[in-house]
C-alpha cells in the first residue's frame, strides 16, 4: 500500500458527489444532520487534496487512475482516466481551500433562508464538478464536469430568488450563455474525438504534437477556446458574470470567483500549454493576452462604475482574471509563474472580499454602496478583513496581490523587451493602471461601506457571529502570509505547477506508456523562477517595524511634552464632525458619486460601456457569438 | 528641551481661523489685508487655516448675530487647545451700530473668552497685526500653563 | 567574542542609517526645510519677505503642542495610525535609493516597480485616515486625491518604464543601483534627448504627487476645507504636514536618482547627503515653487485631462523613441 493516495482524487470528487445525494435524502428536514454531511465531505475531500502535495509537488510524481482498471490497450486510451499533475492540483487545492472556507462561512450566513437541503446539495455537486474538473484526464469527462458545474452554479444564482427577484434574471442570463459555452467545447470535443479518435487528454496531446495543427483540429481549438473563455468570463463572454457573483448568496460567489472562473483559466491552460501546445504560436498567444488586457481594463472602469458591493466585486473578478489571461498568454516562464501565482492570490483576496460583502449583508441585509456606511465602528474585525482583501487586491506592497502582480508586470515588460512589440508595451501600461484603478474603487468601497457616517437605519449593527469570521481570518492571514514568503510560496506551490505545463512529456508518459511523449515529438524543458526585478517583502517589513517602534517609542516617551489626547466619551460639540454649517444642509456623498472628475473626464467611454452592457441577454448571447467567430477566425489565420 | 521648543513654537506658527458672524466685511477686507505682500503676516508664521481643527487663533468679526451664534460657539468648541479668541473692530465687543437691535447678540465676552479685542471699525492692518501678535505670546503662555 | 561585537556593530550601523542618516531624521530634517524653502522663495517671488526657512519646524513643534481631538464618528486606531504608517514608508524610501554609497546595501531590496507601487502607500494612508474621520469634507477630498493619483500614475509609469528600457537595452533594468550605475559610465540620463520629455514629465508629476498649487485639489483649504485632513489636529496632523514635506524630498531625490545618476563621494558621505539636498532644494524650486507662483489651482477634471493627454504624451513620446533605439 505504498501508493494508496492513487485512490484519494476520485474519492474526494466522489464523495462530494455521494455526500450532495445524502444530503438530499437525509438532510432536508435536520439542519445538523445535512451540515455534518456537507462539513465532512467538503473535509475529506480537502483532507484528501491536501495530501496529495507530498506525492505530487513534493516528490513530482503524476498520479494517474482508470476508472473500472481501462487501461490503454494497444496504444489507444478507452477508459476514463483520472490524472493530476502539478497544474491540476495545484488548481485542485485551490478549490479545495475555496469550498472549505465557503462550507465553513455558510454555516451562520445561510441560517435565516429556507430550502437548505438544496443549498447544500448544489454546493457539494458545484464543489464535487470543479474538483472533478482539474483531475480528470478525459477531455469528454472534462465536458461533463463543466455541465454539472454551470447548472449547478445556474441553480445556485437562483437561490434567493424569493428575496431578490433579479436573481432569477442573472440565473437565466447565466444558464442561456453557460449553455452556449458547454455546446461549443463539446462541438470542440467532438471534432477532435474526429481526428484523433481519443478523448485521453495525455493521448490527444502526444497525436496532435505529432500529426500537426489540421484544420478539423484548428476549429476544434477555436471553439473549446471560446467555451472555456465563456466559463472563466473573459471580455466579452463576462457579461452573465456580474448579474450571477451579484445576486447569489456572497458564500456561492466565493466558490464562482475562487473556484468557477478559476476551472476555465485552468481548462485554457492545458488547452494552449498541453493540448494544442500553442505556446510557441507568438500570434495566437498574443491573442489571449490582448484578451486578457481588455478585460482588466473593462473590468475594472466598469467596476469603477458600479454602486453595488458585489456588483462591483464581480468585475474586479473579471478584471483579476484578465491579469491571469494576459500572463498565461505572454509564452514565457516567468509570464506562468505570474499568472498561476496571480490565480492563487486573486481566490485568496477575492474568496475574502466576497466574504466580507456576506458578512456586511449578514451584518445590514444591503449590499447597495449608496444606503451603506460607518461599519468600521460597527463591525471592527470584518473591516480589518476587507482592508486586507482590498490591500492585496489592489496590489499593496507587502501583499500577495502586490507579489504576484510584479512579476506580471515583469513578465509582460520582458516579454516586449524579447519580441520587440509594442503592443505589450500597452497591455504592461495597461495592467499597472488598472492597479491603480483597482485601488480607486476600492478606495471607493471602503470610504462608502465602513468608513463615513452611518445612517440612521444601520445604527444598531452588530459584528457577525465567529463562525463567520474564522474563515475571513483564515484567508487574511494567507493573503498576508503569501505576500510577505513570496519566494516560498513560488518554490513550493507555484513552482511544480509551471513545471507540470512546461513539462508535458510526463504527463503524457504516465498515462500512455514511458517513450510515448517523446516518440510524438514532446520533450521536457524543465525551468526555475528567475525574476527580472529585486522585492524583498520581509526586509521591509523589519525595516518598518523597526522604524515604527523607533516613532512609537518617541511618541510615547513625549507624551508629556506632546498635546493631551481627547478622546470621545460622549457625542458632544467638540468632537463632532466639522460641517461649517448645519449637518442636515450636507447631502451624504454617495459611493457611486466618488470619482466624478475622471468618468466626466471618460464619459464618452462610459456611455459606450453602458450601452454594451445593456443587460438584455440576447445581447449578451449576440457577443458571445462574436467572441467566438473572431476567435475561431483569428486561429484559422494565424495557426494554418 | 522639547517643552521649551514647543512653547517657543507656539509663538511662531500661529494658525488663524476666520469666522464672520454678521460682519459688515470691512474687517474681513482687512484682514485679508494683513496677507498682502504689503502687510505679509507669514513673515511671522501667520497662516490662514481652513477648519477649526486646526487653528490656534479664531478671529471673530461681525456683532455676532442669533443666527450665527451658536454656529460660533459650535466651532470655538472644535478648535483644539491652546487657542486664543481674538476679535476684530468694535461689532464683537460692543454691538456697534447694531447694539440694541433684536437679532444682535454682541458682545463676545458674554459667551467665552476674549483673549484679545481689537478695536476700531474697521481697524488698521497694523492694528490687527499688533492685536494678532499678541495673541501668539497669550498662546504660548497658555501652553506653558498646560 | 569580538564576532559577537563586529556584529553589534553592524546592527548599531544597519539602525544608524535606517533611523538617523539616509532613514528617517534626514528624510524629516530636509522635507521640512525644502518645504520652508519652498515657502520662502515664493514669498520673495510675490514681494514678500515670507516665513523664515525654518517655519515648517516651527509649525511642526507647534502642532505636536496641541491637542488632539479625535472625533466621534473617527475609529481612533486607524485615526492615529494612518500617518505614521505613512511617515514610516515614506522615510524608509529614501534608504533604497543609491545615492549614498554605503547606503546600498538596501538598494537591493527593492526597485523601480516597486519604489512605483510604495509610493502610493503614504497616499493611501492619508485616504485611509480621511475616510476614517467621518467628514463629508474628507469623503469629496479623498476622492479627489484618488482621482489624482489615476492621473499622475499613467504618466509616471511610462516614464519608469522608458527609463528601464533605456538603461537596459536589451535586457531590462528596474534596479536603481543599475540605472546609476549605468549613468556612471553613459552620462546622465537627463542628457539623453530622447529621455528630455520623460524628465520632464517626471517634473509635472513631482508637484501632483507632493499636492502643491495648482494641483492641490485634494487638500485644497479654501473649498473643501484641506480634505482629508479636515478632522485631523494635534499630533497626527503634524506627521502629515511633515509626510507632505518628506514627500517633496524624496520624490525631487527619485528624479537626481533616474535622471542625474549617483552622488556617491565614498567616505565623504554627509557632503553627498548635503549635493543631494542642494539637487533636490534646485528641483523644488523648479517644478514646484515657479508654477505655484504664477498658476490658480486646477479643477479636478482639468487636472486629469492634463495628467492623460500632455504628461502622458510626453512620456509616451520618450517611450516611444527609447523603444526604437534612440
Amino acid at each position: 500500500m505504498s501508493n494508496f493516495y492513487v485512490h484519494f482524487p476520485v474519492i474526494s470528487v466522489m464523495g462530494l458527489f455521494l455526500a450532495a445525494f445524502l444530503v438530499e435524502i437525509f438532510g432536508n428536514k435536520n439542519k445538523h444532520v445535512r451540515y455534518a454531511i456537507s462539513l465532512i465531505a467538503c473535509l475529506g475531500a480537502a483532507a484528501m487534496t491536501f495530501y496529495l502535495i507530498v506525492p505530487v509537488f513534493f516528490r513530482g510524481e503524476v498520479i494517474s487512475y482508470w476508472m473500472g482498471g481501462w487501461k490503454p490497450e494497444g496504444g489507444y486510451a478507452f477508459g476514463i482516466g483520472y490524472e493530476i499533475d502539478g497544474l491540476g492540483l495545484f488548481f485542485g487545492l485551490l478549490t479545495a481551500l475555496t469550498f472549505l472556507m465557503s462550507v465553513l462561512f455558510s454555516r451562520r450566513y445561510m441560517e435565516r433562508d429556507g430550502h437548505l437541503g438544496h443549498y447544500y446539495t448544489l454546493f457539494l455537486m458545484l464543489a464535487g464538478s470543479v474538483l472533478g474538473l482539474v483531475f480528470t484526464g478525459d477531455v469528454f469527462n472534462l465536458f461533463i464536469m463543466i455541465e454539472i458545474m454551470t447548472f449547478a452554479s445556474v441553480a445556485l444564482t437562483a437561490f434567493r430568488h424569493g428575496k431578490h427577484p433579479e436573481a432569477l434574471e442573472g440565473a437565466f442570463k447565466y444558464l442561456v450563455l453557460g449553455s452556449i459555452g458547454s455546446s461549443l467545447f463539446l462541438l470542440g470535443v467532438a471534432l477532435l474525438y474526429l481526428t484523433t479518435h481519443t478523448l485521453n487528454m495525455a493521448q490527444i496531446a502526444a497525436l496532435i504534437s505529432s500529426k500537426g495543427m489540421q484544420p478539423t483540429t484548428l476549429l476544434a481549438f477555436g471553439t473549446m477556446l471560446a467555451g472555456l473563455a465563456v466559463k472563466s468570463f473573459v471580455v466579452p463572454f463576462h457579461t452573465p458574470a456580474a448579474d450571477a457573483y451579484a445576486t447569489a448568496p456572497a458564500s456561492v460567489s466565493t466558490l464562482f470567483s475562487g473556484m468557477v472562473n478559476k476551472a476555465g483559466i485552468y481548462g485554457i491552460i492545458r488547452l494552449t500549454y498541453i493540448l494544442f501546445r500553442t505556446m510557441d504560436k507568438e500570434s495566437l498567444m498574443l491573442l489571449l493576452s490582448i484578451l486578457g488586457a481588455l478585460t482588466m481594463f473593462v473590468g475594472v472602469t466598469m467596476a469603477l462604475a458600479q454602486h453595488d458591493f458585489k456588483r462591483l466585486l464581480a468585475f474586479h473578478s473579471i478584471s483579476q482574471i484578465g491579469y491571469v489571461l494576459m500572463a498565461v498568454g505572454l509564452g514565457t516562464n516567468l509570464g506562468l509563474y505570474g499568472g498561476l501565482f496571480h490565480a492563487m492570490n486573486h481566490t485568496l483576496f477575492k474568496g475574502l472580499l466576497f466574504l466580507t460583502a456576506g458578512a456586511v449583508y449578514y451584518a445590514t441585509g444591503t449590499t447597495n454602496l449608496d444606503k451603506l456606511g460607518g461599519l468600521a465602528k460597527r463591525m471592527p474585525r470584518t473591516t480589518a478583513c476587507f482592508l486586507v482583501g482590498a490591500f492585496a487586491i489592489s496590489g499593496i506592497p507587502p501583499f500577495n496581490g502586490f507579489a504576484s502582480k510584479w512579476i506580471i508586470y515583469q513578465a509582460a515588460y520582458e516579454k516586449a523587451n524579447l519580441s520587440g512589440n509594442f503592443i505589450y508595451v500597452i497591455i504592461t501600461v495597461t495592467a499597472l493602471l488598472v492597479s491603480v484603478m483597482t485601488l480607486a474603487s476600492f478606495i471607493k468601497v471602503t470610504g462608502a461601506v465602513f468608513f463615513g457616517q452611518a445612517p440612521a437605519t444601520l445604527e444598531k449593527t452588530k459584528e457577525v457571529p465567529f463562525g463567520m469570521q474564522l474563515p475571513m481570518f483564515i484567508m487574511s492571514a494567507l493573503c498576508i502570509a503569501c505576500g510577505l514568503f513570496y519566494n516560498q510560496t513560488i518554490v513550493y506551490v507555484v513552482n511544480p505547477a509551471v513545471n507540470a505545463v512546461t513539462n508535458p512529456a510526463k504527463y503524457v508518459d504516465t498515462m500512455m506508456g514511458e517513450g510515448y511523449a517523446f516518440a510524438n515529438g514532446i520533450g521536457p524543458q524543465p525551468t526555475t523562477f528567475t525574476s527580472v526585478s529585486i522585492w524583498d517583502p520581509v526586509f521591509w517589513l523589519l525595516l518598518f517595524v523597526i522604524v515604527t517602534c523607533a516613532v512609537t517609542l518617541v511618541a510615547v516617551s513625549g507624551a508629556r511634552e506632546r498635546g493631551p489626547v481627547s478622546l470621545p466619551e460622549k457625542t458632544d460639540s467638540k468632537h463632532a464632525t466639522f460641517f461649517g454649517c448645519e449637518e442636515s444642509l450636507h447631502s451624504h456623498v454617495g459611493g457611486s458619486d466618488l470619482f466624478w472628475g475622471f468618468k466626466k473626464d471618460l464619459k464618452g467611454y462610459f456611455k459606450v460601456m453602458g450601452n454594451l452592457h445593456s443587460g438584455k441577454t440576447n445581447d449578451y448571447a449576440l457577443w458571445v457569438v462574436i467572441g467566438v467567430t473572431l476567435i475561431t477566425l483569428f486561429t484559422f489565420v494565424f495557426l494554418s | 528641551m522639547f517643552k521649551k521648543i514647543i512653547a517657543n513654537s507656539m509663538t511662531k506658527s500661529p494658525w488663524i481661523y476666520h469666522v464672520n458672524t454678521g460682519s459688515c466685511n470691512g474687517c474681513d477686507i482687512e484682514l485679508v489685508a494683513c496677507l498682502t505682500p504689503r502687510y505679509d503676516v507669514e513673515r511671522y508664521g501667520f497662516k490662514l487655516a481652513g477648519t477649526p481643527r486646526h487653528a490656534d487663533i479664531v478671529v471673530v468679526s461681525g456683532p455676532i448675530t442669533s443666527q450665527s451664534k451658536d454656529r460660533l460657539l459650535r466651532t470655538l468648541e472644535q478648535v483644539p487647545n491652546p487657542h486664543c479668541v481674538v476679535t476684530i473692530g468694535s461689532c464683537p465687543q460692543s454691538g456697534n451700530v447694531f447694539k440694541g437691535s433684536y437679532s444682535v447678540e454682541a458682545p463676545l465676552e458674554k459667551f467665552c473668552e476674549v483673549d484679545v479685542a481689537i478695536a476700531g471699525c474697521t481697524p488698521k492692518p497694523e492694528a490687527i497685526i499688533e492685536g494678532l501678535y499678541k495673541a501668539a505670546q497669550i498662546l504660548k503662555k497658555k501652553r506653558e500653563a498646560m | 567574542m569580538p564576532d559577537i561585537l563586529a556584529r553589534l556593530l553592524d546592527v548599531l550601523v544597519v539602525a544608524l542609517h535606517v533611523l538617523i542618516f539616509p532613514g528617517l531624521l534626514f528624510a524629516a530634517v530636509g522635507g521640512l526645510l525644502l518645504a520652508g524653502i519652498d515657502r520662502k522663495v515664493l514669498a520673495h517671488m510675490q514681494r514678500r519677505i515670507g516665513p523664515p526657512i525654518v517655519q515648517p519646524f516651527y509649525d511642526f513643534f507647534k502642532l505636536m503642542g496641541k491637542e488632539t481631538i479625535i472625533p466621534a464618528a473617527a475609529r481612533p486606531g486607524i485615526y492615529k495610525a494612518a500617518p505614521i504608517i505613512g511617515l514610516v514608508s515614506l522615510s524608509l524610501m529614501m534608504l533604497f535609493f543609491p545615492i549614498f554609497g554605503h547606503s546600498a546595501a538596501f538598494g537591493g531590496t527593492a526597485d523601480l516597480i516597486v519604489i512605483l507601487y510604495l509610493l502610493t502607500i503614504p497616499a493611501v494612508a492619508l485616504i485611509i485616515g480621511g475616510s476614517a474621520s467621518g467628514s463629508p469634507f474628507a469623503g469629496v477630498g479623498i476622492s479627489r486625491e484618488m482621482v489624482v493619483m489615476l492621473g499622475y500614475e499613467l504618466p509616471l509609469v511610462m516614464v519608469l518604464l522608458a527609463v528601464a528600457k533605456k538603461v537596459g537595452g536589451s535586457a531590462l533594468v528596474f534596479s536603481l543601483q543599475g540605472i546609476s550605475d549605468w549613468q556612471l559610465t553613459n552620462g546622465c540620463l537627463l542628457f539623453q534627448w530622447s529621455m528630455i520629455p520623460a524628465a520632464l514629465a517626471f517634473l509635472l508629476i513631482i508637484p501632483a504627487e507632493v499636492g502643491t498649487q495648482p494641483f492641490d485639489v485634494a487638500e485644497a483649504e479654501t473649498e473643501i476645507c484641506e480634505g482629508p485632513l479636515i478632522e485631523y489636529s494635534g499630533a497626527p496632523l503634524a506627521i502629515f504636514k511633515l509626510n507632505t514635506a518628506i514627500k517633496m524630498f524624496v520624490m525631487t531625490a527619485l528624479f537626481s536618482v533616474l535622471f542625474l545618476g549617483d552622488i556617491n563621494l565614498g567616505q565623504y558621505w554627509l557632503l553627498g547627503g548635503l549635493v543631494l539636498f542642494v539637487i533636490s532644494a534646485v528641483l523644488t524650486i523648479l517644478c514646484m515653487t515657479f508654477i505655484h507662483a504664477f498658476t490658480a489651482r486646477l479643477k479636478i477634471e482639468h487636472l486629469f485631462k492634463f495628467y492623460w493627454t500632455v504628461v502622458a504624451g510626453l512620456a509616451l513620446v520618450s517611450l516611444v523613441l527609447v523603444w526604437f533605439g534612440l
